[in-house]
């Protein structure tokens, strides 16, 4: 991957594993695996620290009060044991949403940072939120997954300009739309078996509309503050339907 | 009444002149942003609670795809990717092991 960063990879995945496209899958192998026992996932995997960062995510960090809020009002609470999964990932994977169970999976043997967790969580979070809302299909339409790459990669802080320059990847003009551009190319390839022109192609055909669809944030928050307010205006955002 | 205090059009002004904001907005568009919208839909809140005929507009920068800060869309609508849903996915709820 880039530079050993851990990168999101929200992938569409299926129980059943196609012929050729396994959407994916590989990259979680514990998908549908017994769960191991508590001692052993305890003392020998990364899973409990994990679970402390989520929580201190879901807790604390506006990007995803404000998608857990938006989410609540969409339709669709979401419960930690129920919607979150911690498990160990292949590669340099760091998350991934299973829309076959509606799952988040957090890839507990390669997100160290709690930052790093905040922005996975989001990003998770996006897809997760597109999926509530709309129909979107995850596993036969390139374009649907494209348009939620764009958006998560786009509203998550997966592309600021500090996470750009940790990655040596350097620009300033419009930089923010290359990175969100590429970030969602790259995406794709690792969860579907396409070509990358293929990819490209669904990319440049859904991005104004996907990088414009700023759901449920109403801006591009470039920081925890931008977030914050985003997430007062979420709130208020019934007196401001009433009132125009 | 207006949709939002005025207070809040008077911040989204003042942060959209930062130049932090500045920044941001170059970083991710290319250009430097226009504030005027945020000023001006200040000024008609506030001429709306003096019980003047200004009231009469929707601010601009709370119209659908138009201002800064909120849906920076530019004023531009784009077809859909998707079809909304009009009620949550059905297995959301569902237990695991089914």
């Amino acid at each position: 991957m880039e530079d050993g960063e851990g990168e999101s990879s929200p992938a569409a995945e299926t129980k059943g594993a196609e012929e050729k496209d396994d959407f994916g899958y590989r990259l979680f192998p514990d998908r549908n695996k017994k769960p191991q026992s508590f001692l052993v996932r305890s003392l020998f995997t990364f899973h409990n620290r994990c679970q402390v960062m989520l929580r201190m995510t879901l807790e604390t960090n506006p990007y995803a009060q404000l998608l857990l809020e938006a989410m609540k009002q969409s339709g669709c609470t979401v419960f930690n044991d129920r919607h979150f999964s911690c498990e160990n990932c292949d590669g340099c994977v760091s998350g991934g949403f299973d829309a076959a169970t509606s799952q988040i999976v957090l890839c507990q043997n390669n997100i160290r940072q709690q930052s790093h967790m905040n922005r996975v969580v989001t990003h998770e979070l996006i897809h997760a939120f597109d999926h509530c809302r709309a129909h979107v299909d995850w596993f036969k339409n390139v374009k649907h997954l494209a348009c939620s790459e764009i958006r998560a990669a786009n509203l998550s802080g997966d592309c600021t300009l500090m996470n750009e320059i940790a990655r040596f990847k350097f620009g300033l003009k419009r930089h923010h739309q290359t990175c969100v551009r590429d970030r969602a190319i790259r995406s794709i390839l690792a969860v579907r078996k396409v070509s990358k022109e293929t990819a490209e192609k669904a990319v440049d055909e859904v991005f104004d509309a996907c990088f414009n669809d700023l759901e449920p944030f109403g801006r591009i928050p470039h920081s925890k503050a931008d977030a914050r307010r985003a997430y007062k205006d979420f709130q208020n955002r019934d007196r401001y339907n009433a009132n125009l | 009444q207006p949709p939002r205090a005025c207070e809040d059009y008077w911040w989204e002004w003042k942060h959209c002149r930062g130049l932090r904001h500045a920044f941001h907005h170059y970083y991710a568009h290319g250009a430097l942003p226009s504030c005027g919208r945020w000023r001006e839909d200040y000024e008609a809140c506030r001429a709306w609670e003096r019980g003047g005929a200004a009231s009469a507009q929707v601010p601009r920068g709370d119209r659908p795809g138009g201002g800064p800060g909120i849906q920076e869309s530019r004023g531009q609508k784009y077809a859909p990717v998707w079809r909304l849903r009009k009620s949550p996915p059905p297995d959301w709820y569902l237990p695991l092991d089914q």
